[in-house]
């Protein structure tokens, strides 16, 4: 009985992201003729490729039941030394004077990025350390290198070639959102239909369980956050050609607004749900946002408080889709699944 | 003292209840509360703790009408209810849980430990168990916590207490210790509302009996007046045939052989020798190093020092995927924590192990050819559920087991180890998972090990049965000799046998 039934509350709940991207744009075309256009919208994805590419990295931790605070960090530290590493030394480029080649620069940055994915692991799996003390030690302590590359200066006369991909077009399309799309696809099919995304959600939804199937849980949530550091440089790359410059407070506050994304787009922060297509969801909520308030001509202060909402409304969704789904079977004292 | 009445309950497509009425009539009544899962039983008690406000129905408890039933109002009318989980928290001491909720306070509100710790202690000692208040619950054996549990409800001035499987987790000594307990609270004047699929534990305890099926209550009998196979069949609706392992086949060659096993402290000398095809129950009380042993075989725990070959060759398993990579599987004991993976589908658990073996291209999981591996195990197996995308917490215990079972055929192991393969599944499904075990060993030549303390089950499936007392092999029966009884084979148990 109860066994067989297809609940329509979780099914509702997986799907909600597609509904407020749909009225978030219906809402925002009403209130201004200048929001619904193609400019705007390749504006919107633009700016979204950034903050997608760091949801990517971060849906593989979440669904591990994990998550990677120093991910904005670690966004900030890899643009700030790629661009340092490029360029001319003293005023006004401010860079090392190395002027590595484009391609060894970004040898480096993924290297930085896959280095600091794997302390993050290591001490969460090995040393059994709290996920939320680890990452967020390395939040504070990367953005202190970050600063301390260049002391804070602003890097500048990053070479052209590197900075395409965050900055040139095909044809009428901005190939940073091609990327990004392209990149999301990709990540989508990894979750879907490799073993490693499917072993991913196994542990998420129960470890020891995915232990016993003969899943090496541990070794799993290391490479989810090898991901997470792989994904950080990638999205430095693009950040670096769409700013141009190189700034050591690049992705800062940006951590929050990855989660909220993510979750928005149902993956959940306690791990084993959500699909890769919803977060893309919760990436371009969130950009259309954004945008509809700056149009609008909403205060900055007004803007934050709105974010700040939108996130509570995301954890909200998130506590209420793990209540929907317990069975009905559930032990006094838990929240009951009815209301009064 | 409790009198509901036409109570119904519907959950989004489900009607849980429909029209039940109960009643606990006497003080210091023993009554039994039985049916399949997903018959009403915990949603029942749930309506009556308060925990679900019934859609219509009527609920007295003293004598009093109470259209409005919440837990704070219920637990003060003295109602309470033990899981078959524990609701204590275990970094605390003894004192501290029992007291948890309204710690008392000194004359200026600070927490009054001595009265805490001289309360409990006075108290327990009353409730004929003695133990240090000041031990954490993490250390105490499951029996004591439900005790724990049951002495607090009691301290709460509980008149009414519900267990709900609260024997489940439990091994059969600690049963004893735990009925033992309840009746002596039940002389006190306590009554209990006892939930189980056991029913041979109804049989001891219960004086009356109330079976739920399809969310209606389908009778209530006086204990004395029924037979267990009138029950089950009361249960399940049907006759329930009694499952029979079929015909003995000759065996080849052992498969597994395990010659001089030592884990000091665990087990020692444990000899033992297991043919294709070949059924062989294991038991003996908790504690005498059986689960360990097939623990140990599947690489959760250290194995020991020994021989232990595989088809000839040398085995050890260092994690469960070298286990699973020589063709060993191992059913756990504990469904929920480690048998399935609840929030995912019924597709994703079943394929879990063995993706590697569905790639095709690139890496890619090929569809098709999962599907049709799945269909084929659902449908062999007999797993009832609406598609093979439904999240499997949401299927019966019976389901999610054979669910489990799925996984582990999917894996074409050569040694499959089950560790109490029935536990919390109904008469009927019980019946459905021995023949799946059956069909497994036969047609595919399994070697199997059934870890369990249910000696009636091991009689009907096994071919052999191995009896551990503390670490060793003390006794082996076969179930064709007549000499086998389950008397013969409790003796053994429980160290008292002729050797």
């Amino acid at each position: 009985m109860r066994a067989n039934q297809l609940r329509p509350v979780p099914v509702l709940l997986d799907n909600l992201i597609w509904f407020l991207l749909l009225l978030a744009l219906i809402i925002f075309s009403a209130l201004t003729n200048r929001f619904f256009t193609v400019n705007n919208v390749t504006n919107i994805l633009v700016h979204s490729a950034v903050l997608g590419i760091m949801v990517i990295g971060q849906s593989f931790t979440l669904i591990t039941g994990n998550f990677d605070l120093s991910a904005e960090s670690n966004l900030g530290l890899i643009a700030v030394l790629g661009a340092f590493l490029m360029t001319a030394s003293g005023e006004p480029s401010n860079g090392s004077g190395l002027l590595l080649n484009p391609l060894l620069a970004l040898l480096v940055m993924f290297g930085t990025g896959l280095l600091i994915g794997a302390i993050n692991g290591l001490l969460i799996t090995r040393l059994k350390m709290n996920n939320f003390i680890v990452t967020l030690s390395m939040l504070i302590i990367i953005r202190g290198l970050a600063f301390l590359v260049t002391h804070g200066k602003t890097v500048t006369g990053i070479p052209a070639s590197f900075k395409a991909l965050g900055h040139a077009y095909a044809g009428p399309v901005p190939i940073s959102v091609i990327v990004l799309l392209a990149a999301f696809a990709l990540a989508f099919f990894v979750m879907r239909y490799t073993r490693f995304g499917r072993d991913l959600y196994a542990v998420g939804g129960n470890s020891d369980a995915a232990s016993v199937s003969g899943i090496d849980s541990q070794r799993r949530i290391r490479q989810a956050y090898l991901i997470s550091g792989a994904m950080a440089a990638f999205a430095a790359w693009i950040e670096l050609g769409r700013l141009g410059v190189g700034a050591t407070r690049i992705g800062e506050n940006m951590i929050f607004e990855i989660q909220a994304a993510a979750v928005i787009g149902g993956i959940s922060l306690f791990g084993g749900r959500g699909t890769m297509l919803g977060a893309l969801g919760g990436v371009l909520l969130l950009s259309s946002i954004n945008s509809g308030l700056n149009l609008l001509q909403v205060s900055g202060f007004a803007i934050d408080m709105v974010r700040g909402i939108v996130i509570l409304g995301a954890m909200l969704i998130d506590a209420q889709k793990v209540r929907y789904t317990m069975p009905p079977r559930i032990p006094a004292g838990a929240a009951s699944t009815t209301k009064k | 003292m409790v009198e509901m009445k036409n109570v119904t309950k519907e959950f989004p497509g489900v009607r849980a209840l429909s029209g039940v009425s109960f009643s606990l009539r006497a003080e210091g009544e023993l009554h039994g509360l039985v049916g399949k899962n997903g018959a009403g039983k915990s949603t029942l008690m749930n309506v009556l703790t308060g925990v679900f406000p019934p859609d219509s129905g009527e609920i007295n408890i003293h004598g009093k009408s109470y259209p409005r039933l919440t837990t704070t109002i219920s637990r003060q009318l003295g109602i309470a209810c033990v899981h078959q989980h524990s609701q204590l928290v275990p970094s605390l001491s003894i004192a501290e849980n029992v007291f948890c909720g309204s710690l008392p306070t000194t004359r200026i509100g600070l927490v009054d430990w001595n009265t805490i710790y001289r309360e409990t202690g006075e108290r327990l000692k009353n409730l004929g168990l003695d133990i240090d208040v000041r031990r954490k619950v993490e250390g105490l054996s499951v029996a004591e916590r439900q005790i724990i549990e049951i002495t607090k409800a009691l301290f709460a001035k509980a008149r009414i207490i519900i267990l709900d499987e609260a024997t489940a987790p439990l091994p059969k000594s600690e049963v004893e210790m735990l009925f033992g307990f309840v009746r002596r609270q039940r002389e006190r004047g306590a009554a209990f509302v006892y939930i189980s699929h056991y029913l041979e534990e109804i049989f001891e305890l219960c004086e009356t009996v109330t079976v739920m099926k399809d969310g209606r209550n389908i009778g209530d009998h006086a204990v004395a007046s029924l037979s267990q196979p009138e029950l089950v069949r009361l249960i399940s609706g049907v006759e329930v045939e009694r499952f029979r392992h079929s015909d003995r086949i000759a065996f080849g060659d052992a498969l597994l052989e395990v010659r001089d096993l030592d884990r000091p402290g665990v087990y020692s000398q444990l000899s033992l020798t297991i043919a294709p095809g070949e059924i062989v129950g294991l038991t003996g009380l908790e504690g005498c190093g059986k689960d360990s042993f097939a623990r140990g075989l599947f690489g959760l725990e250290p194995l020991g020092i020994g021989v232990t070959l595989l088809g000839g060759r040398p085995y050890r398993a260092r994690s469960p995927r070298e286990a699973l990579n020589q063709g060993v599987a191992y059913l756990p004991r504990d469904r929920h924590g480690l048998g399935i993976i609840g929030l995912r589908s019924v597709r994703e658990n079943i394929t879990l192990p063995i993706l590697s073996r569905l790639m095709g291209l690139l890496g890619l999981v090929v569809r098709k050819r999962e599907n049709a591996l799945v269909a084929q195990l659902i449908e062999k197996l007999n797993v009832v559920t609406p598609s093979m995308l439904q999240a499997v917490q949401f299927l019966s215990g019976g389901n999610q087991q054979k669910v489990v079972f799925a996984k582990l055929a999917s894996v074409d192991p050569k040694v499959l180890l089950l560790d109490e393969p029935t536990q919390g599944v109904d008469v009927q499904a019980k019946v459905e998972i021995l023949k799946i075990i059956d069909q497994l060993s036969r047609e595919k030549k399994v070697a199997v090990v059934v870890i369990s303390e249910e000696i009636r089950e091991l009689l009907d499936i096994c071919d052999r049965i191995v009896v551990m007392f503390k670490g060793r092999i003390v006794r082996e029966f076969l179930t064709d000799d007549s000499r086998t009884t389950g008397e013969a084979i409790l003796h053994a148990v429980e160290g008292t046998g002729v050797a």
